[in-house]
């Protein structure tokens, strides 16, 4: 793997809370899990900026929404 | 780039050869690996059509353009990997890690390693309508062991999924990979994953049956 550098992360008690629970759900250390964020915020800004758009689909109900990200 | 240093069989000998596992390929690398493949390429087809072989029959990844996949890599979420041996790329495979999550029932939403792209250089493929029998063996197998290994280094426990060409179902199958069923969002395609536990015993049973 590459070299990996280390920072000090300050989260509120609520940022906390769901950075655990993600930790819980996927199976993943914390620092996994901030690393899957970092690589899907990415990506998606990456499309976004080539101007392809985001959206959520909710299938049953035949919904489609879009997501903006800032 | 990190290297881990391993052997390959040839077939005609049976001799086993130094190579390296080259980790963290940069786009041009790829630029690179298409440049070597893209002549052999060429020569086959020619071959194949020459002696009048079945279209339906000639390798699934004969029209692959590696130069088209390069720009991926500047994503954090894609690794490329190769395998060099003889100072000339033998095989190459491309993975993401953020936008494929598992899907069989035990591991719903994890995340896993996709493997994306995983090719073979074309003097490595046994085609035997035109009589080739291959340079080098086990290159698929060693590319394949390496997205699980990456699959640990990244927490994910293993867990690995693809979508794979028809003639490749067998070669996963015997890697311990579950058929999840033909996927219509990719070319209807099998999408085969890996479990923890498959991935266990994959890497126990040194890879293959």
């Amino acid at each position: 793997m590459a070299a990996k550098k280390t920072m000090t992360l300050n989260l509120t008690d609520a940022e906390m809370l769901a950075l655990d629970e993600l930790s819980e759900k996927k199976d993943l250390s914390k620092t996994a899990v901030i690393r899957q964020a970092l690589r899907l915020y990415q990506m998606v800004n990456i499309r976004i900026e080539r101007g392809d758009k985001l959206f959520f689909e909710d299938e049953a109900k035949k919904e489609k929404a879009e997501v903006v990200v800032l | 780039m990190s290297s881990f240093d391993i052997s390959i069989q040839a077939r005609a000998s049976g001799d086993f050869h130094e190579a390296t596992i080259l980790e963290g390929l940069a786009p041009m690398d790829l630029l690179v690996v298409e440049r070597e493949w893209s002549p052999e390429r060429s020569n086959l087809m020619q071959e194949l059509l020459a002696a009048g072989v079945d279209r339906r029959k000639w390798p699934q990844s004969l029209h692959w353009d590696w130069s088209k996949k390069a720009p991926a890599l500047r994503l954090l979420e894609s690794s490329g990997f190769g395998l060099v041996c003889e100072k000339k790329w033998q095989g190459v495979m491309m993975t993401r890690t953020a936008s494929y999550s598992a899907r069989l029932k035990a591991d719903r939403g994890k995340p896993i390693v996709y493997l994306d792209f995983l090719e073979v250089a074309p003097w490595n493929w046994v085609i035997q309508d035109i009589h080739r029998s291959g340079l080098f063996r086990t290159i698929g197998l060693q590319l394949f062991w390496r997205a699980v290994q990456q699959s640990l280094d990244e927490g994910f426990k293993g867990r690995v999924g693809l979508h794979s060409l028809p003639r490749a179902e067998d070669f996963y199958r015997k890697c311990g990979m579950v058929e999840v069923g033909h996927d219509a969002a990719k070319q209807d395609l099998v999408y085969f994953e890996l479990t923890q536990e498959g991935a266990e015993k994959f890497l126990a049973d040194g890879g293959y049956k």
